[in-house]
């Protein structure tokens, strides 16, 4: 299935000259299995998508490389979650309805600013104006301030931050009628995204859970890398931004999987 | 192949100078691992009490003890140095630092301001023929405490070849660091 959907793609590319929208749609329509016929899918010449020239590039990754595949992967499922752009290979204004979640930098943040005082507290020690003999004692503070700081990063990275590559904010009620189907934990919490890839594996586990509830309940999917990787290694990211984004679809309609509770 | 391995290089460079947070995090990974290094040779110049707690042999006068090439590990925490101890030490007004053996100690009666007994030394050499007075400055007969760096308490055999590499080759140096440095920003952690 994996290499019928490249081939298609590859057609796309052949057949250069193509607006987005266009082969957009034909990656929609090879789900359909409309393999038969792929020339259906001709532009018509008023249509004003067809004046776009832009050629989709598919990245290329050594399937060998299972830390940049899992890179490529988390970026893309962190972007589709984001605006929905998949990297930027693409406009975002396109067929796809995404989720435009806010990213909640605030552990980011953290990290940056103990990363920052460790720094100055290395800096103040290397170039300070006393000379040896006497400041020791400052020395030792600042090696001592030094290394706490440095393991309490160490702390935070292992034990709060894990699998999680995504947090989001939660996000604000319009009060019309879209909010009111959706999932209301969604307007209370952020949302905390984690990827799970073993090593030498070739599935990809993503679960969305909610950040900062107690039991939190998650949906959770798991692919084969090979629905988004062919063999030379081009990857299908429309095909990631899809599959994220109708996860994100069933944690809104409330289709949990199972909560962590009744393990 | 090179080639290739640059353009990757500069492809996810670029990528990177796009997303501003990213940089500043990959910028200060960067200094941290740099720092690391810096504040564990601090924390040991605390420990030992030595300006210079690891140094390099450049010159084979220690032979065979030391080869040229070692790395000394150094203490200055001791009080008295006692004869038979390989120190290093700095003459005045000069830059480099020797290593050498101590052949004779005097203790003077006479107390210095603080209080410690005024020491002289005389160094030597392993692998020399004579004593170290004809490379002290000109009139001066015998060492002080103070001119000691630290006494030798360890070593490894020719990890030091790598420093005077790097000191008789100074690209090498910004090669060396260049290469690091290019990785570490274009590495994330998986």
């Amino acid at each position: 299935m994996a290499k019928k959907k490249s081939n298609k793609q590859q057609q796309q590319q052949s057949s250069a000259q193509q607006g987005q929208s266009q082969s957009q749609k034909s990656a929609k329509n090879s789900d359909k299995n409309n393999q038969d016929d792929p020339v259906v899918d001709a532009v018509p010449v008023d249509a004003p998508e067809a004046t776009t020239t832009s050629i989709m590039e598919l990245l290329q990754v050594d399937v060998g490389d299972m830390t940049k595949v899992k890179q490529v992967l988390d970026e893309t499922v962190a972007a589709a979650l984001l605006d929905g752009s998949g990297g930027g290979s693409f406009s975002s204004a396109d067929s796809f309805s995404s989720p435009g979640l806010d990213e909640d930098y605030f552990l980011d943040n953290i990290k940056l600013a103990i990363m920052t005082v460790a720094c100055i507290f290395a800096v103040i020690a290397q170039f300070g104006p006393i000379p040896f003999p006497e400041s020791r004692i400052l020395l030792a503070l600042c090696c001592g301030l030094y290394f706490v700081l440095s393991g309490l990063l160490q702390l935070i990275t292992t034990y709060l931050d894990q699998d999680c590559i995504l947090r989001t904010k939660p996000i604000a009620t319009k009060g019309d009628s879209a909010s009111k189907k959706k999932n209301p934990l969604l307007f209370q919490y952020g949302l905390k995204v984690r990827t799970n890839m073993l090593r030498f594996s070739e599935f990809f586990t993503v679960i969305l859970e909610f950040k900062g509830m107690e039991n939190t309940p998650m949906v959770k999917e798991t692919w084969s890398v090979g629905n988004f990787f062919d063999v030379d290694g081009m990857f299908d990211e429309l095909g990631l931004v899809e599959r994220v984004e109708k996860l994100y679809r069933r944690l809104e309609a409330s289709d949990y999987d199972e909560s962590k509770k009744d393990k | 192949m090179i080639k290739e391995v640059i353009d990757k290089q500069i492809f996810e460079l670029k990528k990177l100078w796009q997303n501003k947070r990213q940089l500043t995090f990959q910028v200060l990974n960067l200094a941290m691992i740099v720092f690391s290094a810096l504040m564990i040779w601090k924390g040991l110049m605390v420990v030992t009490k030595s300006e210079s707690p690891v140094v390099v042999v450049l010159s084979g006068s220690m032979e065979p003890a030391f080869q040229r090439g070692d790395i000394l590990f150094l203490d200055n925490s001791v009080v008295n140095v006692g004869v038979g101890d390989v120190v290093v030490f700095k003459i005045k007004d000069r830059d480099i630092p020797i290593v050498h053996r101590i052949l004779k100690v005097h203790t003077k009666s006479s107390k210095q301001p603080n209080g410690e007994p005024v020491v002289e030394l005389l160094t030597k050499g392993d692998n020399n023929r004579v004593d170290d007075r004809g490379l002290y400055a000109p009139g001066q007969l015998w060492l002080e405490r103070e001119d000691i760096l630290g006494k030798a308490v360890g070593t490894l055999r020719y990890v030091g070849m790598v420093t005077i590499a790097l000191n008789d080759y100074p690209v090498l140096k910004y090669v060396l660091v260049g290469m690091m440095g290019l990785f570490v920003l274009t590495s994330k952690e998986g």
